[in-house]
């Protein structure tokens, strides 16, 4: 129900847009914006995720890097919803896990948006936790395991099923939220659940952690939080995007120079004692410019790094649950990697 | 008659098809994307596709039915309960007192306030789901059978009274029939109003059911899943009304007429 509401929200946001904002994206161009055309405005659709978004968020770092600019921030429950708000232009800038990235570039969505900057690599923070006495994959044959669908989560179950020889049969996989998952856990409904914090550290308090989505890169099945920016505005705004590519830099240097700041940034956001704060942000992998641009995740311009392939293979799971009718090729994937603007943003470092 | 029928159903068959044609034109003038409004073709090769591949697992017919089902029998339980407390709160001012506010808190409650509730409390099998149908079938037959209870003419106890009949015999053999023309129309709501809890109810482990399908369809963004879903549940409800019409005339052949 929420997220159909959402999807007549973003639908009438599209109308308001389309009736009015005519004009408004005009003066984008025209002579309303800043002298050097910066936009008017940019609007950024961020997640309840401790990563380097936040800090900029609290610090006002963009507000700061781009005075002409009106920021409007808002928040987002679930990629699928942003890939909603994206289709209709609500947000320029947005945050989702990779399974909802590759549904969104993937036909019949098509949306036209690229993934400038990783937000971060899943590690601890989501994991598969089982119930005492299950030891290992295997024996969760016939036994109930729920995640969130569409989420990076339920990739991360099926791809560690896979792994284990099972087939989707062998296990009844359930749709349900976190929070109903905490529920059903603490009734006994469900054997297992491969969800994220904060309710993976309740099922961890009484279950057993059979693997986590840092073991999981490790092995080659990777899940990240990317940053996604509409194509149009990309285009038309390279500076901003510059400016706000450096600013997430920034802030995932600010994480290793000096922690303590970057959580008391986060725990504001997310309302966490800074302790807290600390230890979710060290379950996540974040990476600075220069980490982007190796060949392990965003790469360069002439050779796009491996995240197209890690999209390209959540797309073959997709294609699998049905979700989407054909597994695109490698270079729709690598076309959705904003190299160049990464690499113009970073040209001097 | 016969012309007024045809006159009906060639109106109907119009009416349907002017809604396709300007959906159609909708969709082909491309002002949203195709994922706000999926062409009719493409709804209907999801229906063929989900009626015979299936969607989920599970082929469009399970999911309906396993809805159909749950419906049944949560309607059920909220219709008994309905009269019982019906003819309890039209028959005693004290239990009017006591249980009247009740039924009509429970009646303004939106479902999706308190699922999480029954999951905790009822689990993620069918009890939160049967629970969930019976709140929110019980309160409209509640308040038209005690309407009806209450407007049950004076006159008919009386008489039965005078006729020998026992006092506990007066709810069964007098009140209920008299009150049975309102009832079936508190009965008809109701199942409206389960069927529009259908989709929320199924939000939890919900597939199969058609509700489920819809939700599941929604994380993906499958818009056209989502309009069959709404039109599948659209028309089952339609035919689900007419034949509790039926039902009401065979019942009380009297309506209208006294």
């Amino acid at each position: 129900m929420k997220r159909l509401g959402v999807l007549f929200a973003t639908a009438a946001l599209a109308l308001a847009a389309c009736g009015s904002g005519g004009s408004g994206s005009d003066s984008g161009s025209g002579g309303t914006a800043a002298a050097n055309g910066a936009p008017e405005t940019l609007r950024i659709g961020y997640q309840l995720i401790p990563n380097g978004d936040l800090i900029v968020k609290d610090q006002k770092w963009l507000e700061q890097a781009l005075p002409g600019t009106t920021i409007v921030w808002s928040k987002f429950d679930s990629g699928g919803d942003v890939n909603t708000a994206m289709i209709s232009g609500a947000i320029d800038i947005g945050l989702a896990g990779s399974s909802p990235v590759t549904k969104g570039l993937s036909a019949p969505l098509n949306i036209a948006y690229q993934v400038p900057w990783i937000f971060d690599v899943i590690g601890d923070n989501e994991a598969l936790v089982a119930r005492n006495g299950i030891t290992d994959v295997k024996g969760l044959v016939g036994k109930r395991v729920a995640a969130p669908f569409s989420s990076t989560t339920h990739y991360s179950l099926l791809a560690v099923l896979a792994e284990a020889g099972l087939s989707e049969s062998q296990v009844k996989i359930l749709d349900m939220e976190p929070p109903d998952i905490q529920a059903a856990w603490q009734r006994g409904d469900i054997d297992g659940a491969y969800v994220w914090t904060p309710v993976l550290a309740e099922l961890q308090k009484t279950g057993k952690t059979l693997v986590t989505s840092r073991e999981l890169a490790q092995r080659g099945k990777l899940t990240a939080d990317l940053a996604v920016v509409r194509t149009e505005f990309a285009e038309k705004y390279p500076k901003a995007l510059d400016e706000w590519l450096r600013q997430q830099d920034r802030a995932v240097k600010l994480t290793r120079t000096d922690k303590a700041a970057a959580a008391a940034a986060i725990g504001r956001q997310l309302n966490l004692s800074p302790e807290e704060a600390t230890r979710q942000l060290d379950q996540l992998v974040l990476l600075d410019a220069s980490e982007q641009r190796s060949a392990d995740y965003l790469g360069t311009p002439d050779a796009p790094g491996k995240l197209a392939e890690h999209l390209r293979s959540a797309a073959e799971f997709l294609k699998t649950q049905q979700k989407i009718d054909a597994v695109p090729a490698l270079d729709v994937f690598q076309k959705g990697l904003a190299t160049k603007e990464l690499a113009d943003a970073f040209a001097g470092s | 008659m016969g012309a007024g029928l045809w006159r009906a159903a060639g109106l109907r068959l119009l009416a349907i098809a002017v809604i396709v044609a300007v959906w159609q034109a909708v969709a082909m003038a491309k002002i949203w994307p195709p994922v706000f409004v999926p062409e009719p073709a493409a709804v209907w090769r999801q229906f063929v596709r989900t009626a015979t591949e299936g969607y989920s697992g599970y082929p469009l017919a399970e999911h309906l039915l396993a809805s159909l089902r749950r419906i049944l029998i949560g309607c059920l339980y909220g219709i008994a309960g309905g009269i019982s407390l019906g003819l309890l709160i039209g028959m005693l001012p004290s239990a009017r007192a006591l249980l009247g506010p009740l039924v009509t808190f429970v009646r303004t409650l939106p479902p999706l306030a308190y699922l999480s509730l029954l999951v905790i409390w009822f689990g993620i099998d069918e009890e939160p789901k049967i629970w969930l149908l019976l709140l929110a079938s019980l309160p409209p037959v509640a308040v038209a059978t005690a309407e009806a209870v209450r407007g049950v003419h004076e006159d008919y106890l009386n008489a039965a009274r005078s006729l020998g009949a026992p006092r506990w015999a007066l709810p069964w053999r007098v009140v209920l029939p008299s009150a049975l023309p309102e009832i079936i129309t508190g009965v008809r709501v109701a199942v409206g109003v389960a069927y529009t809890t259908v989709v929320a109810a199924e939000t939890v482990n919900g597939v199969p059911g058609i509700g489920g399908m819809v939700r599941d369809a929604q994380r993906y963004n499958q818009t056209d899943v989502v309009i069959l879903g709404i039109v599948v549940i659209g028309l089952s409800g339609l035919l689900i009304d007419f034949l509790l019409q039926s039902l009401d005339r065979v019942l009380v052949p009297w309506r209208g007429r006294t």
